[in-house]
């Protein structure tokens, strides 16, 4: 009896043991043959990614989440087991998107070039590429709640335009555009009835305006035979000779102007140096002013005005004296 | 009920004593109980497959069928509904057993002889309760998630590889291993309880009519409080 209880239980714990980790491999689908890789990618977040969320190549499921964690500088990285036998792009990238409606995401491979159009996948993979490593770049698209809310909010946006709109328009307000259609209508007869008063007046401006347009030619041929006989009159070169005397004193006004023009410009080269004499001489007056040079002493210093006028006295008086003794002076001897 | 839980413990370092009684019991309260836990799963498989159609139908795809039922059995329905038949049979039987042997004196016997009735009566059946229930309630998630799975094939409009894929889609180790600690300590309960009811009884059949029903209730109360213990700590 201990025997058949002891085998009993044993056959039972064993097959209990079987169950569960056969059971745990195979719902968990894990890789018993080593027919998958283990590969990396980048992430800012992840979002709803977790740890058995499949891995998709071009829609095709080729593998699974195995691992999320936390490393530094505000990355996350996961962990990919993928079948061996998926040809993967030479640069892979990984979009980690919502999956359904019901919370499952999914990672999808992508090739990294050429990049995604969408501004903010492209910017997130390449943050992620230029972080460096081995693991390849990642980028996360909003999760379904959260394009769901932003619906929404458009959705309320909309009804909230569309309740103004309706309050703008209310009754009194529709009313008052049917009257103001009616008053259009009403404004545009008037103004065809107008048009066709003003018509008639139009019309007999018009007349008035040919009538002048005649009276104006009338006037052009009373001028032509005007002209023509003032032409006769200058059959007698009566005008021809006032003209050419006109002509010759256009000669010489211009033969004057031409004098002047000379003259000008003589001037204008001699100006230069009247300035520079000028400028000498206001120099020289200073200098003067000023007591300097011989000039300016004799200018300005009453001393040698005394002494030449003492001067000039003396020799005035030596002229008297040679006037009145010459021979003092002057000695003339032939031999 | 706390003096008593110590006594218990104390007892467990008396291996020689109920180390070789441990493999019976394991074979009358584990073993004997396989078949009764299976015909719950089956039905319980089947019942959660129709209401899990019933309830998606329209509302979400089929294959979440798939994942109701396996998450539901694997985490809750087989170790709680399991638990719950057993803590008829097995608690029924330890108290019916142990009051009776109180009330006709066996366990005064036991004392008087030197021996430590927890040692001899309480310990091995504890100790077999608590490592046969995972092995019952293995068996019973298996065969719930079976009964599921056949039923969505044959009286449901999914096939089996949609179903797998629900099964599989939030499938996480921690499933499986929650539902076998949550057995495990189900089994403690009812044999703690079924025990300590049967050692309190009182007078004669009555007392252990008496005792067997307050072990069954009590067994059926602890199940559920230490399965809201266990969902507060770890899930």
């Amino acid at each position: 009896m201990k025997r058949r209880n002891e085998f009993l239980v044993g056959l039972a714990v064993l097959a209990a043991l079987f169950l569960v980790v056969a059971g745990a491999l195979w719902l968990s689908e894990a890789d018993l043959n080593q027919k998958e890789a283990t590969y990396t990618a980048r992430f800012r977040t992840v979002e709803g990614l977790q740890v058995g969320n499949p891995v998709t190549l071009r829609g095709v499921r080729v593998g699974k989440v195995v691992g999320i964690r936390l490393v530094p500088n505000g990355w996350v990285e996961t962990e990919f087991s993928i079948d061996r036998d998926a040809r993967l792009p030479a640069k892979p990238a990984v979009i980690a998107a919502s999956a359904s409606l019901f919370g499952g995401w999914a990672a999808n491979i992508i090739s990294f070039e050429p990049l995604p159009d969408d501004p903010n996948v492209r910017a997130a993979l390449v943050e992620s590429d230029q972080a460096g490593g081995a693991a390849w770049p990642g980028a996360t698209l909003p999760d379904i709640g959260q394009l769901t809310a932003q619906a929404s909010r458009i959705a309320s946006d909309i009804a909230s335009v569309t309740q103004r709109v309706q309050g703008a328009f209310d009754s009194a307000a529709l009313r008052q555009l049917r009257q103001s259609v009616l008053d259009m209508a009403a404004i545009s007869n008037r103004l065809v009835t107008f048009a066709n008063s003003q018509t008639g007046r139009l019309d007999r401006v018009s007349g008035n305006l040919v009538t002048t347009s005649d009276a104006f030619a009338g006037v052009t041929r009373s001028l032509d035979r005007a002209v023509a006989r003032v032409d006769s009159a200058t059959s007698q070169n009566q005008l021809r000779e006032i003209m050419n005397n006109g002509r010759d004193a256009s000669g010489d006004i211009r033969q004057a102007s031409a004098d002047f023009r000379q003259l000008m410009a003589t001037m204008r080269a001699n100006d230069a140096s009247l300035v520079r004499v000028l400028q000498s001489a206001d120099s020289l007056l200073t200098r003067l002013q000023a007591g300097n040079g011989t000039l300016g002493k004799l200018a300005t210093d009453s001393t040698l005005y005394y002494e030449t006028a003492a001067t000039m006295r003396q020799f005035r008086e030596l002229l008297a004296d040679i006037q009145a003794h010459p021979k003092k002076y002057i000695k003339v001897s032939v031999f | 009920m706390g003096r008593w839980t110590l006594g218990a413990t104390r007892a467990l370092g008396d291996v020689s004593i109920w180390r070789p009684l441990v493999i019976g019991h394991m074979r009358r309260l584990g073993v004997d109980s396989i078949p009764i836990a299976i015909f719950i799963a089956i039905f319980t498989g089947i019942v959660l497959a129709l209401l899990a159609s019933y309830i998606f139908t329209g509302a979400m795809p089929l294959y979440m069928v798939g994942a109701l039922v396996g998450k539901t059995v694997m985490m809750e329905l087989g170790p709680v509904l399991t638990g719950m038949a057993l803590a008829g049979r097995v608690g029924a039987n330890i108290a019916a057993e142990i009051g009776t042997m109180r009330v006709t004196e066996q366990v005064d016997a036991l004392e008087t002889l030197g021996y430590d009735p927890r040692s001899y009566l309480v310990v091995p059946r504890v100790v077999a309760a608590t490592l046969m229930f995972p092995v019952i309630t293995a068996f019973a998630v298996a065969v719930g998630v079976l009964a599921g799975w056949v039923t969505s094939v044959n009286l449901l409009d999914l096939s089996s590889v949609e179903f797998l894929k629900g099964l599989r889609l939030f499938y996480h180790f921690k499933d499986l291993w929650f539902g076998l600690v949550k057995s495990a300590s189900f089994g403690a309960a009812i044999a703690l309880m079924g025990s300590l009811r049967g050692l309190a009884a009182r007078g004669g059949a009555e007392g252990v009519g008496e005792a067997t029903t307050r072990a069954v209730v009590l067994g059926c109360e602890a199940i559920l409080v230490l399965d809201a213990f266990w969902a507060v700590v770890l899930l």
